[in-house]
């Protein structure tokens, strides 16, 4: 056991000595200051139609152990999926596969990393929730359980499945992390279902990984019978609606079952279990196995060839003359072609598919749904726009090449925006057709966003990470319509225009800061 | 050609230097850098590679300061770094023209230059296959191929063969001896019989400061005289490696042939002084300064 712990603690060490990290956690300390908004605010995260909790230990305690659950579940994954991938990148997994580990312990060291990483991050938000107590201050009176045990029992539980689940992808979906994304969301939005679904029933946990149906069962009824009234529904999450009058209720927490703290060990076990069995399908970090016996064949065929080859050597004086070409056309072609390549070939055909249907369905969907859903689809392939010299080493030459800045920084931000602008064609068509303009410059400031944001996000954390999660987060938000992450302008604004100059500020301001970063970089290795 | 060095300093932080105070000049030809791990050549050659900056000291290329004008030996420098990577998804001809790309090499012959070159890397066979099915010697094979895809006037070498096969080593000596007469060519190995094959000159480094430089004879002169042989018996071995700094030990039947430096000339019983070669005068000049 002692040498799991090693390995936890290296690979967490490890993980947590990132500037994407900190970022993270950053981002996330002042997400959970947006969990306990004034009464006044333009937006509530846990409330019924006409009313509002009082902000006492309880309240704050319990809400924002939710929303820190069900929101580091979401985005959490994304944070921790890639700990088997990083042994293979740095091939250190060669080294583990010629270790007497076994498989389960590997991939619970790896388990229980990303577990230390998401607790990490739990216990900031924790204490973010402890000061906004008093931030908020409304003369209660703290009560320690009702702040612990939320977090004992909805978000450590929760996140303990998160962990266990990004490993089991990685396991059977190998690289493919978009896969990885879609698969994961989709069994969210089942689970996130199965608990709107479940009615007036006493809620017992074992449906509910994150506990959040004890929680708004409990207000709703709190509600009803104090207030002699039929709530059906609570708005759970960041819910924008105009200000209406409200009452203010006192409500006290729950009481916890035995039953609902049993469901967090079943969960707990079950996760485990997952873990326990993707071992037997786990790769060992043996790729050869997957290769098919022709590929083998026609690679050996030529391995064979090329030993025959015999070669004079270079000729330095017979080569052609060098001729100059400061252009940036080719790297644009190179950046394309990589990002085209990347990833899953199976994407494309999803691509292809929404492209096609943003030619048919109604425009408001078109713009609304699938646009968003369809660029949050290339996330793999803008992140690492400029992160990918430092991951496949090549740095050495981008920074010693002839302006590197003005010719390569340009090329990958061209190609990013050409692949965004393609991708939103179908819409901009409609859009020209239809004569409406301003939509058409929304799109493309929209798309020119998501790409430089994945530019000076790589360049400043140095890492693809922090990108994909703002960008799944920006898309949560978009397709919940949440007006202010409204990116691609297909929402109602008091001033239309305004959005557009907002939007092309935050550009400029991201283009300028990737290139001050990147500058200091290519001087700096 | 003279790359001009001045009182080079890199300070990474207040307890690692990289180099200090670090003067020399260099002109047409091959220099050879040796040192052991640590000594500072990598650094060196990321400078004058422009891609880190010096904390004190100047660089002039044929009186023009490349660490203010760092485009001005971009344009005609080829770089081969000790550990450098590839896109994988990229065949040789794509990440070719991509790197020819950067350096601002285009025009019609770009194909044939490419052709030509990996012919001469012998990558021919595999050049539409994608790099990330290569092997470490074809990788490094792609790597010298990019180096000389802008017609370098300054080509720097952080540890070449590394990789390479014997074939391929001798090729690649054949091939540096060949640009040599055009250029300045600044090689770095842990391979001394590399060095020792083809550098007209060899610059020592240790602690980040150019102990020596000079050519391959003078530098060897300094160990003639020092560098000794004698067999013992193996119980012998342990006790001799306390009071010597063996250079290197090999089996004589049944006893062992051990090569030391005797730097005061002490009487051995049955050494026999021999002729120094670059390494023992490297192991003894870095010997010295430890």
């Amino acid at each position: 056991m002692s040498y799991i712990l090693s390995i936890v603690k290296a690979d967490y060490l490890q993980r947590t000595r990132s500037y994407a990290f900190l970022i993270t956690l950053a981002i996330t300390i002042y997400v959970a200051y947006l969990f306990v908004p004034p009464h006044h605010a333009i937006y509530s995260t846990l409330s019924a139609s006409g009313f509002k909790g009082a902000y006492n230990s309880a309240w704050i305690g319990y809400v924002s152990a939710l929303m820190t659950t069900v929101m580091l579940s979401f985005y959490g994954f994304l944070l921790v999926n890639n700990g088997i991938k990083k042994d293979i990148d740095t091939e250190v997994g060669l080294i583990i596969a010629t270790t007497p580990i076994s498989n389960f312990k590997y991939l619970l060291s790896k388990q229980l990393s990303n577990y230390l990483v998401l607790c990490t991050i739990v216990v900031c938000t924790f204490l973010v929730s402890l000061v906004m107590f008093y931030v908020r201050g409304a003369g209660y009176s703290l009560i320690w359980s009702d702040f612990i045990l939320p977090y004992l029992f909805f978000a450590f539980p929760a996140l303990f499945v998160v962990a266990s689940l990004a490993v089991v992808s990685e396991v059977f979906l190998g690289k493919r992390s978009v896969l990885q994304f879609m698969a994961y969301f989709f069994l969210c939005g089942i689970v996130m279902s199965q608990i709107a679904t479940k009615g007036n029933d006493i809620p017992t946990g074992f449906n509910d990984p994150f506990g959040l149906s004890l929680v708004t069962s409990s207000v709703k009824n709190h509600i009803n019978t104090t207030y002699h009234q039929d709530i059906k529904q609570l708005s759970f999450g960041f819910i924008f609606s105009p200000q209406k009058p409200f009452k203010i209720f006192t409500w006290n927490g729950i009481d916890w079952t035995g039953i609902f703290i049993f469901s967090r060990l079943v969960w707990m076990t079950f996760a485990l279990g997952l873990v326990y069995f993707s071992s037997f399908f786990f790769h060992r970090f043996d790729f050869k196995q997957v290769v098919s016996k022709k590929k083998k064949l026609v690679k050996q065929t030529q391995e064979n060839h090329q030993s025959f080859i015999s070669s004079g050597g270079i000729n330095i004086s017979s080569l052609p003359p060098v001729v100059s070409n400061y252009s940036i056309s080719p790297f644009i072609k190179t950046e394309l072609l990589l990002m085209v390549r990347q990833g899953n070939k199976w994407i494309w055909l999803l691509n292809a598919c929404l492209w096609m249907a943003m030619f048919l369905v109604p425009y408001p969907i078109a713009y609304s749904y699938l646009l968003p859903v369809l660029l949050f689809l290339q996330v793999k392939r803008w992140s690492d726009l400029t992160t990918k010299e430092k991951t496949n080493r090549l740095h050495y030459f981008t920074y010693a090449s002839y302006r590197p800045l003005l010719r390569m920084l340009p090329a990958q931000m061209l190609a990013g925006i050409i692949l965004a602008i393609v991708l939103a064609l179908p819409l901009i068509v409609r859009s020209a057709i239809l004569l409406n303009i301003l939509p058409v410059l929304n799109i493309m400031n929209g798309t020119v966003l998501i790409v430089l944001l994945a530019t000076t996000l790589g360049i400043v954390s140095g890492s693809s990470k922090l990108y994909e999660i703002l960008f799944f987060l920006l898309t949560y938000c978009v397709l919940n319509r949440l007006p202010v992450t409204d990116y691609l302008g297909s929402m109602h604004h008091g001033n239309e225009h305004t959005l557009t100059f907002i939007i092309l500020g935050i550009n400029i301001i991201l283009a300028v800061t990737g290139f001050l970063v990147r500058s200091y970089q290519t001087r700096h290795l | 050609m003279t790359l001009e060095i001045k009182g080079l300093t890199k300070q990474y932080n207040s307890q690692k230097t990289g180099l200090s105070d670090y003067s020399i000049t260099i002109d047409k030809g091959i220099l050879g850098l040796l040192g052991p791990n640590g000594a500072g050549k990598s650094t060196l050659m990321k400078i004058i590679a422009t891609i880190s900056k010096p904390t004190k000291g100047t660089l002039f290329l044929d009186g023009k300061d490349i660490v203010s004008n760092p485009d001005f030996i971009r344009k005609i420098l080829g770089y081969l770094p000790q550990d450098f990577g590839v896109y994988p998804n990229l065949n040789a001809y794509e990440f070719l023209t991509y790197i020819a790309a950067m350096k601002g090499v285009g025009g019609k012959g770009l194909r044939q230059r490419i052709d030509m070159l990996l012919e001469g890397v012998n990558l021919t066979a595999d050049a539409k296959m994608p790099i990330g099915t290569y092997s470490g010697g074809m990788k490094q094979r792609i790597g010298i191929a990019q180096a000389l895809l802008n017609d370098p006037k300054v080509l720097i070498f952080d540890e070449p063969t590394v990789g390479l096969d014997p074939e391929e080593r001798v090729r690649f000596r054949q091939l540096i001896a060949e640009l040599a007469n055009d250029c300045i060519i600044i090689l770095s190995s842990h391979i001394v019989s590399d060095i020792e094959t083809i550098a007209d000159e060899v610059a020592i480094m240790q602690s980040g400061k150019l102990i020596i430089k000079g050519d391959q004879q003078d530098i060897i002169g300094q160990a003639n005289g020092q560098i000794y042989e004698v067999l013992l018996d193996n119980s012998e071995v342990a006790d001799f490696k306390m009071r010597y700094k063996v250079i290197d030990t090999g089996r004589q039947n049944d006893r062992m042939r051990v090569r030391y430096i005797n730097k005061d000339n002490n009487t051995v019983f049955g050494s026999t002084p021999i002729n120094a070669t670059l390494e023992d005068a490297y192991l003894l000049l870095t010997l010295n300064k430890a």
